[in-house]
Order: structure tokens, then sequence, then C-alpha cells
């Protein structure tokens, strides 16, 4: 998979580089409207992160010029505008997610799979995980080919671990994917507590094995050894 | 006590000229008594004069019978000796009227022939009580008219007068600094009001633009924050990737993620308050507050389970209210998160919402809030908690911007708060 990264902020540019390409990503960074749109227009990407303050123009600027050449990569605008109306803008142009800053990386992860996933859908939209089938559509889960009883938010919190396999996940960060637009008025994240104890409890009852590790003082991690 | 500056003008002449009647009617009923008693002791020493100069030369000792048959008023007697002119008040018995009538009388000694005589003169005071009412009742009627005159020119005048600083006064009342609205104060003719004009319009600008200043400073400075604190967040994500990072070290990389979490809230909180102030989110519509309760719900009841909190609902089937869908979601959050956030264990939450009204009470601490500063930006209940303190200025926020009501009550061990729409 080639993401092509546009971000003017040096150190979040290397962060988000390095988080990404640690799987089966790779991640090219460029820091200025020009090289970005040289980038585009000889190479292909499944995706493109787009800041949109950035020293020699407007990332919507960018935007435009993907949609002029007809192409059709997955686009996530990284913002620190976070008004409704940039929002709108940039949806009406043709960006895909869009994700206003500060995010977590893992976060940022999950949304480029989800995109990528929604772009090579070809009839089913599954992820696979050894004995784990998740339908994505359907919102089922399967351990073994055994349907489990599993709630959407639970869905949602196996995407997100599976997502970040072998990442660390702060407790702050799964409370603020599951709770969408509530994160900003959250301060309690102990529910997250809750979600994975029953979710860790259905996988094993069905079969699974145990991939959800605690992490000392941190959080959890997905791993399979 | 405070009252009307009119009634308090008005009033103070009423008492004047109260006080002057009060004090002028009896004086003037006695000075003009006073008058006419000299005026009849100048008659009476008058015909004495005439008497002794004119009369008195000419008379015999047998005119004195005639003198006493034909004047009513005038007497002669004979006397021993000389005595000195008197003048008193006395009464005698009218036999016209039949009754005692009050008469001024001169008695003096007056010598006929060489012989001595006591001459008696007495004027009726019964005109004089009369002209004397007859003056008063005019003067109390006159001075009367001109007071009421005096009291009606001076409230229609005052009325005129004071109307520019009444409607001034009536502008600075509805003026709300928060609000994008401009004051017009129409010049008038009167210059101290003009000054007053200037003054406040002067003050109103300045205090408008530093409040501007003020609003773009807290929107800018929350917006500038969010890249670096996207690099602190990313770095801490990163840091927390390495396998070799040490137990104490993880601890610390926990405290800043939560330290980092609660400042990454707290901006953005503030960036919302800077937009509500900014009136982005202005344009209403007709929701059904009914079914933004019921949306969220899932959600607060799975913060409210680890509290094992009991949530009781009582909702008018289809409760309509005119707001921006984003605030209302938000409005309706706060209210909850709250009502979770200070609740205690196996507490209860009660949620009503009918007639224009919209409650919130839970369980918590056993005593009542203090209102003072409970919906001011960052005024915590508890210093030490996790909270943001922008939740329920949020609330009041919106609240106001949309003429609504928020208050606050503590009755049997709940905390209530209820916004009236």
């Amino acid at each position: 998979m080639k993401l092509l990264l546009i971000e003017d902020e040096k150190e979040l540019a290397l962060s988000i580089q390095k988080y990404l390409t640690h799987k089966d990503f790779v991640c090219e960074w460029v820091y200025k409207k020009q090289d970005a749109i040289e980038k585009i227009s000889m190479y292909e990407y499944d995706c493109i992160l787009l800041d949109l303050m950035l020293p020699d123009g407007n990332g919507f600027e960018i935007l435009k010029e993907i949609k002029d050449q007809n192409k059709s990569e997955g686009i996530i605008i990284i913002s620190a505008k976070e008004t409704l109306e940039t929002k709108i803008e940039g949806f009406r142009i043709g960006a895909d997610d869009y994700l206003t800053k500060p995010f977590h990386l893992s976060e940022l992860l999950v949304r480029i799979q989800a995109l990528i996933r929604r772009k090579n859908f070809n009839g089913n939209n599954i992820v696979v995980f050894n004995e784990i089938n998740i339908d994505i559509l359907s919102k089922t889960v399967r351990v073994n080919n055994k349907l489990i009883d599993t709630t959407k938010k639970e869905i949602d919190l196996l995407l997100y671990l599976i997502g970040n396999e072998n990442r660390v996940l702060s407790k702050s960060a799964i409370a603020e994917h599951l709770s969408g637009d509530m994160a900003d008025m959250l301060d309690n994240h102990d529910f997250v507590y809750a979600h994975i104890k029953n979710l860790k409890k259905k996988l094993n009852e069905a079969g699974s094995r145990d991939y959800i590790k605690s992490v000392y003082g941190l959080g959890y991690k997905w791993k399979n050894d | 006590m405070t009252k009307n500056l009119l009634h308090t003008t008005l009033s103070v002449y009423l008492l004047y000229s109260l006080l002057i009647l009060l004090i002028a009617a009896p004086v003037l009923y006695f000075a003009t008594q006073q008058l006419y008693l000299q005026e009849a002791d100048d008659t009476l020493l008058l015909h004495k004069k005439e008497f002794i100069q004119y009369v008195a030369p000419t008379m015999d000792k047998e005119d004195i019978g005639a003198w006493n048959k034909f004047n009513r008023n005038r007497k002669i007697y004979p006397a021993e000796s000389l005595q000195n002119d008197s003048i008193y008040n006395t009464t005698y018995y009218d036999t016209l009227d039949a009754e005692l009538e009050p008469y001024r009388e001169l008695k003096a000694s007056v010598t006929i022939q060489e012989r001595i005589y006591t001459y008696t003169s007495k004027i009726n005071l019964v005109e004089s009580e009369d002209i004397i009412k007859s003056i008063g009742l005019l003067f109390f009627i006159t001075i009367s008219v001109l007071l009421a005159g005096l009291f009606f020119i001076t409230k229609r005048l005052s009325l005129s007068l004071w109307k520019p600083f009444y409607k001034i006064l009536q502008q600075i009342e509805t003026f709300e600094i928060d609000k994008t609205q401009t004051l017009q104060f129409t010049p008038g003719r009167i210059e101290e009001f003009n000054r007053l004009r200037i003054s406040i319009q002067k003050l109103i600008e300045r205090n408008t633009s530093i409040y501007a200043t003020q609003k773009e400073f807290i929107e800018n400075a929350a917006h500038e924050l969010q890249t670096p604190l996207a690099v602190f967040q990313a770095k801490i994500d990163s840091l927390m990737q390495r396998t070799d990072v040490t137990q104490g070290q993880s601890e610390i990389l926990d405290s800043l993620n939560t330290a980092v979490a609660r400042f990454n809230r707290l901006n953005k909180n503030l960036l919302l308050l800077s937009k509500m102030e900014n009136a982005v989110y202005s344009d209403k519509i007709t929701i059904s507050l009914t079914n933004y309760i019921h949306k969220n719900l899932d959600f607060f009841k799975e913060q409210a389970n680890a509290k094992n909190i009991h949530i009781k609902i009582d909702i008018e089937k289809n409760m309509e209210i005119k707001l921006n869908p984003i605030l209302a979601d938000i409005l309706i959050s706060n209210l909850f998160l709250n009502a979770i956030k200070h609740n205690i264990q196996d507490g209860e939450i009660i949620i009503s919402a009918k007639k224009g009204n919209l409650t919130f009470s839970n369980s918590g601490q056993a005593m009542p809030l203090k209102q003072e500063h409970l919906f001011n930006r960052f005024s915590k209940v508890n210093p030490s908690e996790d909270g943001t303190g922008l939740g329920l200025s949020i609330v009041k926020k919106i609240a106001d911007i949309n003429h609504f009501k928020v208050s606050y009550h503590y009755t049997s061990n709940l905390h209530s708060f209820t916004i009236t729409f």
C-alpha cells in the first residue's frame, strides 16, 4: 500500500510516517503544495493524507487538482481547522474523510484502513485475523466460523484493535475512538475497561486465542504470539 | 427603596407647596385680622377726634339725650373723673340677628361745657370676619391654582426634558456586550445629555473593541495550540510503541497521555465557546428534544454503568424546541455527563422534559452547590477533579444565545439543572 503524506509540520509528519510504515504501508512525505502535485501526477497512491495549510498554498487546491486529473485515490484531510464549513467544503470537493488535529496515530491508521477497504470493495468487505472473521457490512463476527453475539461498539473496538496490531493503545485513545463526537466532553475513560473485558470474554468463549494484552500503565495491545 | 427621578422631584415640590400653604394660611389670617383691627381703631380714634373738634364745642347738656337717642354706636355718659383712652374687644347682643356679635369699642373722656363725660364708640367686627374669610379663600384658591399649574408644567417639562435620558437608559439596559449590535443614539438639544450620550458611546465602543480582541485572542490561541498539541500527541503515541520503555517510564507516559487528553478537551471546549460567541451556531431549526435525548441514550447509559447509576426518564412524547442541532447535542451531552460525573455510586438521574422545561436531576454530594460561580468558566466544585470546568458554562452559553433560562435547585438530595425554553 502506498500513502502520500502532505504535511508541513515536520515533527508531526515524521511521527505519522514512522507509525504508518510499520506494517505493509509505504509512506512518502512532502511538505509543499508544488511537490505534492508533482508526485500525484507521477505516481499512483492508495491513500493521500492532506493538510490544508501549506507554506505555498492551500490543501484544497491540491484536492481540486487530484479531482481534475480524475484520480481515484482515497483522500483524508488532516487539519487544525475544525469548523463545519471547512469540513463540508472538503467533502464537497471530494475528500473521503476528515480528521481534526490533534488526533491519535492509531485513529489515523484505522481511518486509512477503512478507507482503503471501501475503495477496494468488491462485493465483500471482510477483515480476517487468524480464526476471527469480521463482516463489516452485515456487522457480524465469526470465530472459527461460529457466529458470536457482539454489539456494534464491540465490533468497532475489535476492528480498531486488529487495525493497530502490535501497537500499544492508550485508554484515552480507545475512549476517543469509541465515543466519536462526544470525546471532547468525556473526561472519564473507565468505560473502556468494561468494553475490553466483554470483548475478551466473548472471543475467548468462542474459542479464540487471547490476543488482547494489557500493557502495564499504558493500555492495551492486540498481539499475535 | 429607590424612587423614580420624576416622582422624587414632584414629591419635593408638592411637600414644599403644602408646607407653604399650611404656614401661609394662618399667618395671612392673623395678619389680615390685625390690619382690620388697626383700621377699626384708626376709625374709632378719628371719630373721637372729629367729635372733640367739631361736635363737642357746639353741644349743650340737653343735646346729649338726643345724641344718644339717634346714635346707635356712639354714646355719651356722665363721668366722675378723667380717664385715659382705652380700646378693647367686647360683645353685644344683636336683637336683629338674635345673637352675640363681636365689637371693637373705644372709651374716652370728653369735656362738654366744662363737664366730664365718657364717650364710647363701637364698630361691629362681624363684617371684618367675613372679609377675612373671603380674602383667605381667594388667597387659597389663587395659590392652589398656581401650585397645580406649576406642578403640571414641571411634570410635563421634566418628562420631555428627561426623555433623552430615559432613551439612553433603555438602550444601555438592553445592551449586551457579547451580542453583535451597535447602539444608535440620536443627538438631542440638551447639552448635558449629549455629553452623556457621547461618553457612553465611547465607553461602549471601547469595551466592545476590547471584548472583540479578547474573544479573537482566545479563539486564535486555541486554534494555534492545535498543531503543537498534535505533535505532542503523536510523539507520545510513538514513544508508547517503544519496547524499551521501563515501568517507571510508562507511568510517566500514562500521566502525560491523560494530561494531553485533558489539554485537548479544554482547547476544543474553549474553541466551542468562542465560536458560540461569534454566532457561528446561530441558524436554528425545530427539533424534537425527545429524539435528541433518546439518540445518545445508549452512550450515556454506558457511562453511567461504571457508577451503577439508575436513569429514570420522564419526557413528553414530542417536545419541540427551536435550536441549532449541533448545540442541541452539546447541550444534552453536557447536562447528561454533568449528572453522571458528579453522581455517587448507585446514584440516580432523573430526566424530565415537559411544559417547556428540561430538567436533569442527579444524586450527589449532600449539600447544595454554591450558585455564585456555578456557571463560570473553570469553576469547579472539586478543584482536583479531571473535568475541564467548562461544561456548565457551555450549557449557560447555549441558553444565553438562544434566550433560554438555566436554573439550579437542590431539593431532597437531588441537584437539578433546569433549562426553560
